[in-house]
């Protein structure tokens, strides 16, 4: 081909010119600390050959003042662009470390601010894939400014389009608000790390001495802090689970759920379900187990699974559509609501309820945990999030109660009357104001204290009030539960009645928001 | 996923005592272990479910759990744990573990306050990650206290028949 012609020869030019920026030497550096380019992330995400970058070519804002350098380069650290992730349309934007250390001046905000309008517009999800040393300090107020607007639009387009944040690298100050404003954030173990002040900070003024990863690891934050849902030992399996978990979710707050094929390998009567609960009520079992054998083979994607662990959340399929699973742990802290577990349960729900996922609650809680750490802490206020959360979401609802069903953690797990659909219980099921040993203690103090034998006395009236009233036959008998069914037909019955609930339409009377307690 | 799967892809298994085996994706009908190829074929029935069929016999496999590349299958009735990795990713965890400052010492203390009914596990015994170590009664359910690494055990702080407040250390294990 000739490439004589004038403009050809300009067009052409430039596009040597961003094809050199990105070296192989600047490559290697990435490699050699275990992350990837910014653009090997881009193509592990989306589709092969599916991605269209946007505003490649821009360069960085002039300076206000000359200070330090700027690296006239073209993209201004940030690739941006849309594409299509397992055939559907998604919106993505990449910081890149190598330029500038992915510093986010007032273009390259710009670039992400336009990505999120045109994704809000077209009702797509966004993905910010961040590697980024914080605002430019060159540039300074307008990089700040830069934050400000990418939150403001994060904020204006939370429960109309899925918003998901990975960290591949640092993001520090500013920067960690705009993940934590997202619907998901995905961390990289030992390569990313997030916090408002950086160990050096904290050693100048605290004098306490902490390593990032101890300060702001992926680790900390999906066990201590819950600021990150998902975390994994690798960016490629990052990637991948990410476009797992993409699969689950709609475009936006207007479309269902996508649904696939489902294998038929789990049949809806599953005789295995009758042998998880063990007869022993003080006994801990694997709920994990019940989830799994309920949902299509394989299909249980856990999110925010090392962080209040007494409540397992995840999204799994049922014939291949989509529901949320919010499930007590009997095998952690014999599954009791703590302050962790009931803001993790509350923001589950509520983005379920954004997005048109139903919700199926699988119960056995002990209740609220008591002691005065809690208690300090606010137990009150948060669990009073989940009790919001579950009687305000208006996707359908099923609740199966395993066994323990006590006091005020019953009433918050979804019980019929703060607006839960169906409520099952398994024959297992102990459902009442509280558990056999405190109703005794309290109701018998007299006699027990008078008693020649407490022991015996108690263990009798332990088993009568376990016959007489912590079971699920009288509130069956009287409506407060649907139906007492056999586990095995678990499946069978919470699929026909979410197909029963599938028009299920709730009005909602016009509000600015209702005020949740945060 | 369909269109990884097109290219042959070289994986790696990495067990959880760290023993490495070579496969590739599409599936081809040998694994490699150490240095010597082993013909063996992956199988389903109604009757037996999925199977591994090798020499002529056939072990059934289920995968019980599994989370993006890290899988808990049962075979033969015995459960392993083990993760899948690409190149790259066995290249940057090389490249993670030069870097890292070796942590030698975990310390398990008690996730809330109860009583211990059993200890497990005695000072110079070796636990693997996810082994029962203590067995703490709280809410009127025994909890398993698992070992979140492989290691040996130091001290046993725990005893049984005794209360603990939260956060009373319990076990301490060398790495």
């Amino acid at each position: 081909m000739d490439l004589s012609g004038k403009s050809y020869k300009a067009f052409i030019d430039r596009e040597e010119a961003l094809k050199k920026q990105y070296s192989a030497k600047n490559a290697e550096k990435q490699h050699s600390k275990g992350k990837l380019t910014a653009h090997e992330r881009i193509n592990l995400l989306f589709d092969a050959g599916s991605f269209e970058e946007i505003d490649a070519f821009v360069t960085p804002a002039s300076q206000p003042v000359e200070f330090g350098k700027v690296e006239r380069t073209y993209g201004d650290g940030v690739i941006a662009g849309h594409g299509k992730i397992n055939g559907r349309l998604v919106f993505a934007y990449a910081q890149d470390f190598t330029i500038m250390g992915g510093s986010l001046g007032l273009v390259h905000s710009k670039k992400i601010t336009k990505i999120q309008e045109m994704a809000l517009k077209m009702g797509a999800p966004i993905i910010g894939l961040m590697d980024s040393g914080g605002a430019r300090i060159q540039e300074g107020v307008a990089s700040l400014s830069g934050y400000a607007s990418i939150f403001h639009n994060i904020i204006s387009s939370s429960g109309i389009i899925p918003q998901i944040s990975v960290i591949m690298g640092p993001a520090a100050g500013g920067a960690v608000y705009s993940p934590a404003l997202t619907d998901f954030v995905f961390m990289v173990n030992h390569t990313s790390y997030m916090f408002v002040t950086g160990p050096n900070v904290v050693k100048e003024v605290l004098n306490e001495d902490v390593t990032s990863d101890g300060l702001g690891g992926a680790e900390v934050h999906a066990r201590k802090s819950g600021v990150a849902h998902m975390i994994y030992d690798d960016e490629e399996n990052t990637i991948l689970a990410l476009k797992k978990f993409l699969s689950y979710l709609p475009s936006n707050n207007v479309e269902n759920p996508p649904v696939v094929a489902d294998d038929g390998s789990i049949n809806d009567i599953n005789e295995k379900l009758r042998d998880i609960v063990p007869d022993d009520p003080n006994k801990a079992y694997d709920v994990k187990d019940v989830i799994n054998q309920t949902v299509d083979r394989n299909s249980f994607f856990e999110t925010s699974e090392l962080f209040g662990a007494s409540l397992v959340t995840g999204f799994g399929r049922l014939r291949g559509k989509t529901i949320g699973i919010v499930a007590n742990q009997p095998k952690v802290l014999a599954g009791v609501l703590d302050i962790d577990s009931s803001t993790k349960g509350a923001r589950f729900i509520r983005f379920c309820d954004a997005f048109n996922i139903p919700i199926l609650t699988f119960e056995d809680v002990p209740g609220f945990l008591p002691g005065v750490d809690q208690e300090h802490a606010g137990i009150i206020r948060h669990g009073a999030k989940l009790l919001f959360a579950y009687s305000e979401a208006t996707v359908p609802k099923i609740t199966i109660i395993l066994r323990k069903a006590y006091g005020g953690a019953f009433i918050v797990m979804n019980s019929k009357f703060l607006g839960g659909d169906f409520s099952f219980a398994w024959p297992s099921a102990e459902i009442a104001v509280m558990g056999p040993d405190g109703a005794v203690a309290i109701l018998y103090r007299k006699e027990l204290a008078e008693s020649k034998n407490p022991v015996e006395l108690k263990k009798e009236l332990v088993k009568k009030y376990r016959d007489k009233i912590a079971n699920p036959f009288i509130a069956d008998e009287s409506g407060y539960i649907d139906e007492v069914i056999d586990p095995a037909m678990t499946r069978k019955k919470v699929i026909s009645a979410f197909n029963a609930l599938n028009n299920k339409w709730v009005k909602v009377p016009a509000r600015k928001h209702g005020n949740m307690p945060l | 996923m369909a269109s990884d799967k097109l290219h042959i892809k070289k994986l790696y298994a990495l067990s959880s005592e760290n023993r490495k085996f070579s496969f590739s994706l599409p599936l081809k009908h040998s694994i490699r272990i150490g240095k010597r190829d082993y013909e063996v074929k992956l199988k389903a029935d109604e009757k037996y479910g999925t199977y591994i069929l090798w020499k002529n016999r056939k072990y059934p496999v289920e995968i019980i759990r599994s989370s993006q590349n890290k899988y808990e299958i049962l075979f033969n009735d015995i459960s392993y744990t083990f993760t899948v990795e690409t190149p790259f990713s066995l290249q940057r965890m090389k490249v993670l573990k030069s870097s890292r400052s070796k942590i030698e010492q975990e310390i398990i203390k008690a996730p809330m306050p109860g009583k211990i009914i059993d200890v497990l596990v005695r000072e110079g015994s070796t636990v693997l990650r996810g082994e029962p170590v203590v067995i703490l009664e709280a809410m009127k359910m025994q909890n398993e206290i698992l070992s979140p690494v492989n290691g040996t055990i130091v001290k046993v702080l725990a005893k049984p028949n005794t209360n603990v407040m939260k956060d009373d250390l319990l076990v301490e294990i060398k790495l």
